[in-house]
């Protein structure tokens, strides 16, 4: 199953490490620099450049998986039954289109789950998100093997944008999604 | 009141770390080299600004992104001011190995040659060639690099070389150089001086003594021992 959002949380703690290793590169140069010895030049033009290196391929991998995250467009993905395909409370990346297939709407409320809504071929999930940059509402888990195609949220907001019905209709559908989320609270 | 500490605190350390960097550009006030002085101060000023950029990053941002800010904030303290300390740094990398003190500080292999070198009682070629004052500064490495651009980065190199043997403790003893000593590191300052002409054994052995044939430590050795006994041993055996 491939999957199109990376865990957050390990995206923001590479970048955490990059800054660490970066931050270390330069208190290596300040040690030098105050207290210059085979030593410290040693470990600031060993590891120095090192670190420096490692910390920008950490912090060009996440921009390139962050870029390509928000840029699928229309990515064929396969879900067996009681697969997750989007968790609540993590950031929305991509909209799906169920192209076969049945998931289960499900959200946590005070540590006790409700299903709050079903959906099956020829709908969506995951707009909400991407509209209001706001986390995940809900979690979305596959009820059979489910068949969806991922949008990213670049082209997710482009493709309302040129097309005017289609956003009037997302919009609509956001709205009553919105107040059956108020409801059941 | 975590911020309200945090902020000064930094600032503080920047201001002993310039303070510190000063001082020491004062105390050696009667020989500066300008590249080291202004190498330095550029250096300390892209630490404070990376370490600036990365604390604040960390602090506001925590490692996620938002926009293309935060994105050009990460670059900034990840790629940009780290790779210009890199390059200013390594500037001052070369600069700073050259000096004794630096080749001092590898105590246990090269502080003995150090100590013979600036032991007035030492007839060593070193010990002599440092009272005579002829090389002002950076006596270990003007003698033990040689001429040209290509000579400094073989000089360079063959020092790392020798530093990643230090603290490895993987160099081998007796310690010893990696090649015989070549002529031309000596007629670089000697060949043909006025005093080396006042010599007729040089004049006889000039062909031979550029060519390398013929070694200036032929007669001239003992050049640099460790110990002084080994000076007299040498000479006492001619």
């Amino acid at each position: 199953m491939k999957t199109t959002a990376v865990n957050p949380k390990v995206a923001q703690r590479i970048l955490i490490a990059a800054q660490l290793l970066a931050l270390l590169q330069l208190v290596l140069a300040l040690n030098f620099l105050l207290n210059t010895t085979g030593g410290t030049l040693f470990l600031f033009a060993s590891f120095g450049p090192l670190l420096v290196l490692a910390a920008i391929a950490l912090m060009v991998g996440v921009g390139i998986y962050k870029y390509r995250q928000s840029h699928h467009l229309f990515d064929m993905e396969t879900y067996s039954p009681g697969e997750v395909i989007v968790r609540q409370e993590e950031a929305g990346v991509c909209a799906y289109f169920i192209q076969d297939g049945q998931v289960e709407v499900v959200r946590n409320e005070q540590g006790k789950d409700q299903v709050i809504a079903t959906l099956g071929k020829d709908e969506y999930f995951g707009e909400m998100a991407l509209l209001s940059n706001a986390p995940r509402n809900a979690t979305v888990r596959a009820l059979k093997e489910t068949r969806v195609a991922a949008l990213g949220k670049e082209n997710f907001v482009r493709l309302l944008a040129v097309m005017p019905a289609t956003k009037e209709s997302v919009l609509q559908t956001v709205q009553a999604r919105a107040k059956e989320v108020a409801a059941g609270q | 009141m975590a911020r309200f500490l945090t902020y000064p605190t930094i600032a503080w350390f920047f201001l002993q770390t310039a303070g510190f960097a000063e001082e020491d550009a004062r105390v050696k006030a009667f020989h500066t080299d300008p590249v080291d002085v202004w190498g330095q101060r550029f250096l300390i000023a892209t630490i404070c600004l990376g370490i600036a950029i990365l604390l604040f990053n960390l602090f506001k941002n925590r490692g996620t992104t938002g926009g293309p800010a935060s994105w050009a904030l990460l670059a900034a303290g990840v790629a940009l001011v780290p790779l210009m300390a890199t390059g200013i740094g390594t500037l001052l990398v070369f600069e700073r190995a050259e000096h004794v003190q630096f080749c001092e500080s590898c105590h246990i292999t090269m502080q003995s040659f150090v100590n013979d070198m600036r032991d007035p009682k030492s007839e060593s070629l070193a010990a002599v060639h440092f009272k005579n004052k002829f090389i002002p500064d950076d006596q270990c490495y003007d003698c033990h690099t040689s001429y040209g651009m290509f000579g400094t980065v073989e000089a360079k190199m063959a020092g790392m070389e020798d530093v990643y043997k230090y603290f490895t403790r993987t160099w081998s003893n007796p310690i010893s150089m990696r090649e015989p000593y070549p002529n031309h590191d000596c007629l670089k300052c000697h060949a043909e001086s006025a005093l080396w002409l006042k010599h007729d054994e040089h004049i006889a052995a000039r062909d031979d003594l550029f060519a390398d044939k013929m070694k200036c430590l032929d007669c001239h050795g003992a050049d640099h021992p460790a110990h002084p006994e080994s000076v007299r041993k040498v000479v006492a055996a001619r």
